[in-house]
């Protein structure tokens, strides 16, 4: 039920970011938008008509006590299904999701994190949305093969060219000052543009009107020549020659881009919810519940519970980013996620359940040795020092382009994998099978850290008095 | 019926548990008693398998204890535990559902013990937000939401006023009435002496005396309390041959006779002391069973 809450607030965020751009972006923003209002106004809805719901049941009848009951309400048998699922595990992750969710640094947490893509996802459109096409004004007379000529020329600066017919040299003149126009052509002999432009300039604006002055002149002296307009569009704009390279076209700027959010997704991911388990586990033991719990329920069974809840939390939550991130991207016309992007989003999706599957365990084991809530910190840096270390070697590759024999290593280290593995297919210097074996070194490690935290875990979450070093728990059992 | 059978457990060199036996019958308020120290807590968390035994099993219906009747068994720890964070409720609805009972039975049992326990109105509340009282009492419900057919309860009351060991007195008697098996610690023996129908009394880790309270109480020598006005020592007392004194409380002095002790020398003692205003038998205590025991 409290998904509601998470739900409505993503809308708002993706609303708020959406409403900032409402203007540029036009009628896909709109529907966004309404789309957004439509499902917060029924979740509102639905919510409250769970909780009339709830009460009324609770209203009902003074209640014959254990054994009892009238039954499951109508309609409530998936519900009733759901709540016996995965027995004392199911119960023990159930408590985990619904404690976790309804806590305000989660919500607070996920509200920024949202904003924070929907930034990342917003603003490069936004940027972008200036250089999209450039104006030019025409005045006088302009030939077709002419005009084919100037909107031709776009394309080869990477922008769009739009004519805008201007009624005299004044009005021209207005346009450029205004910025409305950026360049003005003049009875196809003479290019205006607002203020001159140093030899050095590579802005786009630039860049067209080069082009535009080399292209005009040439098609223009070719006319004047007398020949024919039909030879003159293949004598000015004669085929490429064709160009080929030593080595691959380096990385592009759009896969990067997203590869570098997804690098900074995981390790906040990665940190954010193994700093919950310990969190959770020095919890359970400083409170002493511990005790209460073990009395009917085995340790196994416990940490298992709590890792699949907040697993969950976690993979939902890293599923509605993605989501918004795609959704918001895909009604702003965001090309964040365009081509080998989409494909590298979920390889990384990939790899932060097998972190996520990894140092959960690390991580529980670590808080199982604390004695006290203070201990978290101390606890907390020596075992996010390895998630540092991968995160730092991954961006500097990425920033790079170029994978060191450093990062090649810890693409197959299991600690270190979940960050450098997808930079190293990001960069192109991973073969699928490549990928593959290293995914299977981190399951078989998985395997590994499963067994060995669940032995630390169940030999120290009982043990009080001080914080326990490992080397206490196997070596002989003292009080 | 539950029994402790030759329970061994040594942490290092200390011995916590020295092959301790007893057995604790249904439908009975059981108290296991004994000084700070003596093995109380390593005993009953055996129980909960909470620690491992270097000897020695627990068996409840003749069987060893395993997960399947730890279920049906309610505990509520020395050192208490709740989540700090969780709405009350929630959590003693937790707590039920983990021994088993479906949604809706965890949600009325939830209700009818803290209603029991009188923190009805606190169900919404945080933990963290009630006080240590109030708190100790919710975690008496989280033991007995389930209706456990064994309660093992470690000093269940300690910290609570006498308004509270009585409302806790009373819900332990009503769960052996019902015939289920009520254990509970204590190292204050006189204070619990009216609450129990047996004891184990254990000291070191092994069993120094164990039965019906009413026979471990009318057993022994005699124990004659008398009064003299005005005097507050006793110590004219101490004077009188095949007598000890054991304990002088407010000018009446406590004495355990000698098998060959008339006690109408005791009597004409005191009255040299001075008037006569108390003269009368009276049965051991359990401190004083467990102080001959281990003399």
């Amino acid at each position: 039920m409290r998904f509601g809450f998470i739900a409505a607030a993503a809308a708002v965020a993706g609303a708020t970011a959406v409403a900032a751009v409402a203007a540029v972006a036009g009628d896909a923003v709109r529907y966004a938008l309404i789309a957004a209002a439509v499902v917060v106004t029924a979740l509102r809805v639905w919510r409250r008509r769970q909780r009339r719901l709830a009460s009324d049941e609770a209203g009902s009848g003074p209640g014959s006590r254990a054994g009892g009951g009238g039954g499951p309400a109508p309609g409530g048998r998936v519900t009733a299904a759901l709540d016996t699922f995965g027995g004392d595990v199911g119960l023990v992750a159930r408590r985990e999701i619904r404690e976790r969710v309804k806590g305000r640094a989660f919500r607070v947490g996920t509200v920024v994190i949202l904003l924070a893509v929907a930034a990342a996802v917003v603003i490069p459109v936004l940027r972008k949305g200036h250089q999209d096409y450039h104006r030019v004004g025409v005045v006088g007379a302009l030939s077709t093969p002419l005009r084919v000529a100037v909107v031709a020329a776009g394309p080869a600066v990477g922008t769009t060219v739009r004519l805008v017919f201007e009624p005299s040299l004044a009005a021209a003149d207005r346009d450029l000052r205004s910025g409305r126009v950026a360049i003005a052509l003049v009875d196809a002999r003479r290019l205006v543009v607002n203020q001159g432009l140093a030899p050095s300039d590579t802005s786009t604006t630039a860049l067209l009107v080069r082009v535009l002055a080399s292209d005009l002149s040439l098609q223009g002296g070719l006319e004047q020549a007398g020949i024919p307009p039909d030879r003159v569009a293949a004598l000015a704009h004669p085929r490429p020659l064709p160009v080929t390279s030593l080595q691959p076209a380096r990385h592009n700027d759009t896969a990067r881009t997203t590869e570098i959010y997804s690098l900074v997704l995981t390790y906040v991911l990665l940190t954010q919810f193994g700093t919950w388990i310990l969190i959770g586990v020095i919890e359970e033991k400083s409170s002493r519940v511990i005790e209460v719990l073990l009395s009917t329920v085995r340790p196994a069974q416990l940490l298992a519970g709590k890792v699949i809840g907040i697993g969950l939390v976690a993979l939902a939550q890293a599923a509605l980013i993605v989501g918004v991130a795609l959704g918001l991207g895909a009604a702003i016309g965001s090309d964040l996620l365009h081509g080998t992007a989409a494909s590298g989003v979920l390889g990384a999706l990939v790899w932060v359940v097998l972190g996520y599957a990894f140092y959960s365990w690390v991580y529980a084991a670590g808080g199982s040795l604390a004695d006290r809530q203070e201990q978290v910190q101390s606890l907390a840096f020596p075992l996010q020092l390895p998630l540092l270390f991968g995160y730092i070697v991954s961006f500097t590759a990425l920033g790079s382009g170029e994978p060191s024999t450093l990062i090649k290593v810890l693409a197959y280290l299991p600690p270190t994998a979940p960050f450098a593995m997808p930079v190293l297919v990001g960069l192109g210097h991973a073969t699928w099978w490549e990928f593959t074996l290293s995914a299977a070194l981190m399951v078989v490690a998985i395997a590994v850290v499963v067994r060995l935290a669940g032995a630390i875990y169940a030999r120290a979450i009982l043990r009080t008095g001080g914080r326990l070093h490992v080397r206490q728990l196997f070596a002989g059992e003292r009080a | 019926m539950l029994e402790f059978d030759g329970l061994v457990r040594h942490y290092g060199d200390v011995v916590a548990l020295d092959g301790l036996s007893f057995t604790v019958p249904a439908g009975q308020v059981f108290g296991f008693l004994g000084p700070n120290g003596a093995g109380k807590t390593t005993a009953m968390r055996a129980v909960f398998g909470l620690v491992g035994l270097d000897h020695g099993s627990v068996r409840w219906k003749g069987a060893p204890v395993t997960a399947t009747e730890r279920r049906r068994f309610g505990y509520m720890p020395e050192e208490r535990g709740l989540y700090p964070g969780m709405v009350v409720a929630d959590q003693v609805e937790y707590l039920a559902r983990l021994h088993g009972l479906t949604r809706p039975q965890a949600v009325d049992a939830t209700r009818h013990w803290l209603d029991r326990m009188g923190v009805g109105d606190r169900a919404t509340s945080k933990v963290e937000a009630l006080s240590q009282g109030n708190q100790q009492r919710v975690q008496l419900a989280a033991a007995l939401v389930h209706e456990p057919e064994l309660l093992v309860l470690d000093e269940p009351l300690s910290g609570l006023d006498p308004v509270g060991v009585d409302a806790v007195g009373d819900v332990l008697m009503e769960q052996a009435a019902d015939g289920r098996g009520v254990l509970f610690s204590s190292h204050q023996l006189d204070l619990v002496e009216h609450l129990c129908q047996s004891v184990a009394i254990i000291d070191h880790g092994h069993l120094v005396a164990s039965g019906p309270v009413e026979e471990l109480t009318t057993g022994g020598r005699r124990r004659l309390v008398v009064k003299v006005e005005g005097d507050w020592t006793g110590a004219w007392a101490r004077r009188v041959p095949g007598a000890n004194v054991s304990r002088v409380e407010g000018g009446a002095v406590r004495l355990v006779l000698d098998d060959t002790t008339d006690p109408q020398s005791v009597l004409a003692a005191a009255m040299e002391a001075g008037p006569v205003v108390q003269f009368g038998f009276e049965r051991r205590r359990l401190s004083e069973v467990f102080r001959e025991a281990v003399s």
